[in-house]
């Protein structure tokens, strides 16, 4: 079992509208067995985060859930397209199926503990972390993350034949923090929950010398993996590789990636009501993408990152990479509207960049991409808003009051 | 700030040139970034650093930068050294 077990007596609450229970992320304050306990129980419960989630919508939600979801599911929250909740609900036998397959394609075998620096409300690091510590018996180590770096550092330093995920939007922590450490007993390194960090490999492989790096893509909707690649086997940051066994994936005419899988949640609950996943069922995992010839996937950008300007096709994510190759700190766009009414960009870099700095980034972009891709204005923030799962804060980039301007189209 | 400077600085934000490749004889078929839409944002940025606003008739008959400076100097705006 993982090294904290200690069960707690009333690990959940129960609402007094459904007859599901609520775990929620604080409980853990006081230990694992919490979760334990609930993934052990038959009933179905969900792991929400303390923040995020206003009650009367969570309630709502739950009543939602037909009687015969009752039994061996779990729900995790994600937020939608729309940035709106979205209840996710998983099989746990489903689950603990994907974490044996991830185990055996991951050569996990030698890997003793996991290290935590991800919510595990987040359905990556409740599946690939926990509940894979969880089903194979090894150490669980939570941290709180980037938030607490010194203690970070020493979890990281002390751990032996250990895995470590990631997002790659913490890799700018990561440099920030610990540019010259070495953790020697970190042997997995895994990424997900957004783009691959390719252009970082060099100084992740300086950090983590002996670790052998994955890119891991999914969604939510498919608890939540669905392809795999090691970080060498593709030059750039959007090939994520070939499937997993068992499950299928096709792009459909606008290039939209839809996915089927053995591991796959079995509902969802969003605005518009309860939704029951089957077998049959192509769900989209709101990206856009293509197969290439060697069978393995490349994604074209976030459906809802991909847009129309002056007739020309901007794709968000390449964009970023542009923007990533110039720039060593934090970047990320947010959209926006121009006085013409066309749809257009805002990047927002994080640290303040220099004058050099700034022009590598603006030669960048004219070097890749035509005037209609530049953004509308390039800003800076001192820290970048990120969300619990370490994403960026699109919301709170656009609305962050102080924001520093160092570029602007005129228009 | 010299006027010369001011019109240099505008139009290598606008068409991201770097320094080094900024002429007074530059001409628009020779800037790549010297498109349509940057057509706009130099009458736009001319506004707001010179205070003239360019006809559109002005704007498209640009050819290069001589002739930004002779539409100015016709406003009486000065690039003289």
């Amino acid at each position: 079992m993982p090294a904290v077990s200690e069960s707690a007596a009333e690990p959940c609450e129960t609402t007094a509208v459904t007859r599901f229970k609520i775990l929620r992320e604080s409980a853990l304050d006081a230990g694992i067995g919490a979760l334990e306990a609930c993934w052990s129980g038959s009933a179905t419960f969900v792991f929400v985060p303390d923040k995020g989630v206003s009650d009367p919508w969570l309630n709502r939600a739950m009543s939602l859930i037909p009687p015969e979801f009752g039994e061996d599911c779990f729900g995790l929250l994600t937020s939608g397209s729309t940035g709106e909740p979205k209840l996710i609900l998983g099989n746990k036998a489903r689950s603990a199926k994907l974490v044996r397959v991830l185990h055996e394609l991951q050569d996990s075998g030698p890997v003793s503990a996991t290290v935590c620096v991800l919510p595990l409300t987040y359905s990556y690091a409740f599946i690939n972390q926990w509940l894979w510590a969880h089903v194979f018996e090894r150490e669980l180590r939570v941290t709180r993350g980037f938030s607490e770096p010194d203690r970070l550092e020493e979890a990281l330093a002390k751990s032996e034949r250990a895995a470590l995920c990631m997002v790659g939007s913490q890799v700018p922590l990561l440099r920030r923090f610990f540019p010259e450490s070495a953790f020697p007993g970190i042997i997995r390194l895994h990424f997900a929950g957004g783009r691959f960090p390719q252009e970082h490999l060099e100084f992740l492989r300086g950090r983590f010398p002996n670790a052998e790096i994955f890119n891991n893509y999914g969604c939510a909707e498919a608890m939540p993996r669905l392809t795999l690649r090691r970080a060498e086997d593709a030059p750039d940051a959007s090939q994520v590789g070939r499937t997993l066994p068992g499950v299928e994936m096709k792009a459909d005419a606008d290039k939209r990636l839809l996915f089927r899988s053995p591991y796959r949640a079995v509902a969802y609950i969003d605005s518009d009501g309860f939704h029951q996943v089957s077998d049959e069922d192509w769900v989209p995992t709101g990206d856009l993408g293509e197969e290439l010839a060697d069978g393995s996937w490349r994604l074209l950008g976030r459906a809802n990152e991909v847009f129309k300007r002056y007739g020309e096709k901007i794709s968000l994510p390449q964009l970023l990479a542009t923007v990533k190759g110039a720039w060593s700190g934090d970047a990320a766009f947010y959209r926006e509207i121009d006085p013409s009414g066309e749809q257009a960009c805002v990047l927002v870099l994080s640290p303040e960049p220099g004058q050099q700095e700034l022009r590598d980034v603006l030669m960048a972009l004219r070097k890749r991409h035509t005037r209609p891709h530049w953004p509308l204005r390039i800003e800076s923030l001192d820290f970048m808003p990120l969300l619990p799962n370490g994403k960026p804060d699109i919301k709170g980039l656009s609305d962050a009051q102080h924001k520093r301007l160092h570029w602007r189209q005129r228009i | 700030m010299t006027n010369r400077e001011k019109l240099q600085d505008l139009l290598q934000d606008i068409l991201l040139l770097d320094p080094s490749e900024f002429r007074f004889d530059l001409q628009r078929d020779a800037v790549e970034t010297w498109d349509s839409m940057s057509v706009v944002a130099i009458a736009v940025g001319l506004q707001e650093t010179f205070g003239y606003h360019m006809s559109p008739e002005e704007a498209i008959r640009v050819a290069g930068v001589d002739d930004i400076i002779v539409i100015l100097e016709e406003k009486g705006i000065s690039f003289a050294e």
